[in-house]
């Protein structure tokens, strides 16, 4: 593929960042005008991608990929990293989804945060994560994307714990921290791997020559310590546990960071480097398997939770894993368009769910809402949209994603991932189904429910607007041979075509199954005819072990938390304090008893000295007598 | 002569290590500086007989400038002996032990 | 039986035994005297030695001005009678005998390596030609003619030394000091002579 230099790119992830500086010094004087000066940056960095976009589109197929050096960043010998942007198909999609959906959730902001003490300081982060999420998608090298990688980190870190008053919020931001950084870790080392073998992070340096570098076991130690990264960054199974906790943070923070975005970013990772998990045929069975497992055992927990930001949280795991799922059946395009999907209804379902804590007046368990749809109706429509989408319920867009999931995985061959992959659907139905039952529907149960008020226009307008985009984005790939995927194919490749099942057939099963799971959960829960609390109890103690995520938190702290808490008790208090100080003590004690000892000699008296004297006259007689 | 050399170095060396022991030994500042008179007259045997065995007079004359020197030095010594009598009222050497730990 | 050996023989115990007994007595003047008749052994050994010289000498300078101003100092400062030591360094005694055992072991092993037992001077001492007194007076005038002068300069100095070291303006003793001397326990118990005693 031929580049081209296009100047402008800087200016996308700039401007974010600039108001991210402005809001941090100036948010205090500049009061309300922060979230209205935070989004207008991101709208308008919106503006720019969706130029650079079209004029990418506006060049033949072969040749959409524009690049930008700013300057070296580092340079020392042969090694070279210089801070390179790159827009081609697959950045494309990124940065609009970054900063279109990334824009909605800003303005939703303003109204969500609004009286907030620190209200300058969220904005500052909020642009600050727009624009290490850019960075992360804009970079040419590997070691650009690690920035905005550890950046997103960070700003997720601050945005969790940022009601930090509340003991619990700062225990989340640091779980999600230490958590993501063991993928973060492993995933350098992989960078470090990929510099030793190419000498190089530039993308298409190592993509272009890989399958002449790397040994098949080099690309699979590659891709799986990158992969490793994005294990923890998308929280799958065995590092998910920080995300059911991040909802701690305020809700647009969830949704921008913890649906649409930064969770993506694994998916991005595996989709931009697919060269090499291809190289290895190890590395991609192994992000199937951890995708399929993240899928359905996300899906249990989700059924349980009587938390409505909780439900999501484990909601976007599973889905997350439907997006490894296909990366791993190297239906990369089919991935980009998942996540494209989930973006839009995910984000539609965090900030409707944001709409209805802020109108139960941060009430979040489900068992004190009900009946909201008379007194919330535009979220009610916005929420159940979105739930209908995820539900995969034709022609929204969920329907065209989970459905072309599912039908690579038929097509190759893979019944048991189709399988499991439509448990995993019914599973998600049903828990949408049952949130949104026992939110909007029956009687209210408590006060608050009984009170609660709509939201103001500055939080539904957004809300609306993602409505209408999700049922509207199927437009982007009705098939998978779509337009979305066709767009991605000059990077990605084709999807794996096979024979099975046709079309039409597996869209019937697959629509079946949600309606199945929606209809059952109207019965349970929307209907009034079932008891379902007693339901719940009499299941126990299943419910609460999903509740619990199967208690995979309870096995962290008691193999790794505590010995490890332990181990750092005895090096402080028993090796530095005991053994380093006390050798160190010993030290200067032996000191202090030899000298109490020479300084017996001073004795005072002259005869001693004298004495001392003619011994050492004699010795010294002695040894010249003994040499001759 | 016919007393070999050997028996008056023997002497010489027995006469210095009772000089010796006594510097050692006793408390009285004066005793002590009477026992180096007989550490040095000791030496002073010892020179003049190896003057006798190299026929040589260096050995005689170094003895004398000893003599001379050791002269000079209990003129002095016992003027520091009165004048730290003086101070103390005593010549015992145990009492000036100031410069200890 | 050869003079000389006969007179050695003679006089070698006497000098030892009046060394130790110079280290044995109590008495200070006692002492002294003893060691004068250390000394008039050794002019006769001087004697023996063809020194003729040195055998006047020591007795004029050592056994008759040398030990003379030492009985001054004696009886001066009175501090003849000697009191019953308590020794406060056990280990100094013992250590002191070993020492000097060792010492004088040493000094045997030394001349049997080196001078021998059996050498004896030569018959003749023919630096002595001319008269002992002459050679010495030509030897020390001519070779050590600026030792001589140095010597001379050292006697200056050490009489003006003495003269202001002993010559100072006697300061009345302070009871403080007084007490801090008898505090210690073996002082010697001293008669004072009374502020301003002039030596």
């Amino acid at each position: 593929m031929v580049s081209q230099p296009n100047a402008a790119l800087w200016v996308i992830p700039a401007l974010p960042l600039a108001t991210a500086v402005v809001n941090l010094f100036w948010g205090r004087r500049l009061g309300r005008w922060a979230g209205w000066v935070a989004s207008a940056s991101v709208i308008v960095s919106f503006a720019v991608s969706l130029a650079v976009v079209s004029q990418l589109v506006a060049k033949p197929a072969d040749d959409r990929l524009f690049l930008q050096h700013l300057f070296d960043w580092i340079s020392v010998g042969r090694f070279v990293v210089g801070m390179d942007l790159r827009v081609d198909s697959v950045s494309a999609t990124m940065i609009l989804v970054i900063t279109g959906i990334g824009a909605l959730i800003h303005v939703y902001a303003i109204g969500y945060m609004a009286g907030d003490p620190r209200y300058g300081r969220f904005f500052s982060y909020m642009n600050l994560f727009v624009f290490f999420m850019l960075m992360l998608v804009l970079g040419a090298n590997y070691l650009v994307l690690y920035l905005g990688w550890e950046g997103v980190g960070l700003c997720s870190y601050l945005l969790i714990g940022f009601w930090s008053e509340v003991p619990a919020n700062a225990e989340a931001a640091k779980k999600a921290f230490i958590t993501t950084r063991i993928g973060d870790t492993l995933m350098l080392i992989g960078l470090a791997l990929i510099v030793s073998r190419f000498g190089t992070l530039d993308f298409e340096v190592v993509f272009g020559t890989a399958g002449t570098v790397l040994t098949k076991d080099a690309a699979t130690a590659i891709a799986l310590l990158l992969f490793a990264g994005a294990i923890g960054k998308s929280a799958q199974v065995p590092l998910h546990v920080w995300l059911p906790d991040a909802m701690a943070g305020p809700t647009p923070v969830s949704a921008l960071i913890h649906a649409a975005t930064m969770v993506t970013a694994g998916v991005y990772l595996v989709v931009r480097s697919h060269v090499l998990f291809e190289l290895s045929g190890v590395a991609l069975t192994v992000v199937l398997v951890v995708g399929v497992v993240t899928a359905v055992y996300a899906a249990t927990c989700a059924i349980a939770q009587q938390d409505i930001k909780r439900v999501l949280a484990y909601s976007t795991i599973s889905q997350l894993g439907f997006m490894f799922m296909a990366a791993g059946m190297r239906a990369y395009g089919v991935a980009m368009f998942f996540l494209v999907a989930h973006a839009f209804y995910k984000a539609l379902l965090f900030l409707g769910a944001g709409s209805v804590i802020h109108g139960m007046h941060d009430e979040q368990d489900l068992r004190q809402m009900g009946g909201l749809r008379r007194l919330m109706p535009i979220t009610f429509v916005a929420f159940a949209v979105g739930a209908l989408a995820q539900a995969g319920i034709p022609p929204l867009v969920g329907f065209f994603a989970k459905d072309a999931v599912l039908e690579v995985a038929q097509h190759t061959g893979r019944e048991v991932v189709y399988v499991l992959g439509g448990f995993a659907a019914f599973l998600s139905a049903f828990y949408l189904g049952r949130m949104v039952y026992l939110t909007f529907f029956g009687e209210p149960r408590s006060d608050r429910a009984r009170q609660a008020h709509e939201a103001p226009p500055v939080m539904w307008a957004p809300l609306v607007i993602l409505a209408f985009g999700v049922a509207t984005a199927e437009w982007l790939n009705l098939t998978p041979e779509g337009r979305l995927t066709g767009f991605l194919e000059s990077i990605t490749g084709v999807s794996p075509a096979g024979h099975g099942l046709a079309v039409v057939e597996l869209a019937v099963v697959a629509t079946t199954i949600s309606i199945v799971a929606l209809a059952l959960t109207w019965w349970i829960y929307g209907s009034g005819r079932v008891d379902w609390r007693g339901f719940r109890e009499r299941l126990e103690p299943w419910p609460r072990a999903a509740l619990n995520g199967w208690y995979v938190d309870r096995a962290y702290d008691t193999v790794v938390i505590q010995p490890a808490k332990a181990g750092a008790w005895i090096t402080a208090y028993v090796v530095d304090a005991r053994i380093i100080d006390g050798a160190v003590n010993a030290i200067g004690g032996g000191v202090k008893l030899l000298a109490d000892g020479g300084r017996l000699l001073q004795t005072g008296f002259v005869r001693s000295y004298a004495l001392a004297v003619f011994l050492g006259a004699v010795a010294i007689l002695v040894y010249v007598g003994v040499r001759s | 002569m016919r007393t070999p050399i050997a028996f008056y170095l023997m002497l010489s060396g027995i006469l210095f290590m009772l000089g010796t022991v006594g510097v050692l030994t006793r408390k009285n500042a004066l005793l002590i500086f009477m026992s180096v008179e007989l550490q040095l007259n000791a030496v002073n045997l010892a020179l003049v007989a190896f003057s006798r065995l190299h026929d040589d007079l260096t050995g005689q004359v170094l003895a004398f400038f000893s003599m001379v020197v050791a002269a000079a030095e209990v003129v002095v010594g016992l003027a520091i002996i009165v004048a730290i009598y003086r101070r103390r009222r005593s010549v015992d050497v145990d009492d000036v032990r100031e410069l200890r730990w | 039986m050869p003079l000389d050996n006969v007179v050695f023989w003679v006089f070698a115990p006497i000098s030892v035994a009046s060394a130790i007994g110079m280290l044995l007595v109590r008495n200070a003047v006692h002492a002294a005297l003893f060691l004068i008749v250390n000394f008039f052994c050794l002019a006769v050994f001087y004697l023996l030695l063809d020194a003729p010289f040195l055998f006047a000498v020591q007795i004029v300078v050592y056994a008759g001005a040398i030990m003379v101003l030492f009985l001054f100092v004696i009886m001066l400062l009175g501090v003849d009678s000697g009191v019953p030591v308590r020794e406060r360094l056990l280990i100094q005694r013992p250590l002191a005998f070993v020492l000097g055992a060792a010492f004088v072991v040493e000094f045997f092993l030394a001349i049997r390596a080196g001078v021998g037992f059996a050498t004896r001077a030569p018959d003749v001492f023919t630096a002595n030609d001319g008269g002992n007194t002459q050679a010495v007076a030509k030897v020390l005038f001519t070779q050590y003619f600026f030792p001589f002068e140095v010597t001379s300069v050292l006697l200056l100095v050490a009489a003006i030394a003495t003269m202001v070291l002993a010559h100072r303006k006697a300061r009345t003793v302070t009871q403080a000091e007084i007490d801090a001397a008898a505090g210690e326990p073996d002082t010697d118990e001293m008669p004072v002579y009374g502020a301003g005693a002039a030596p």
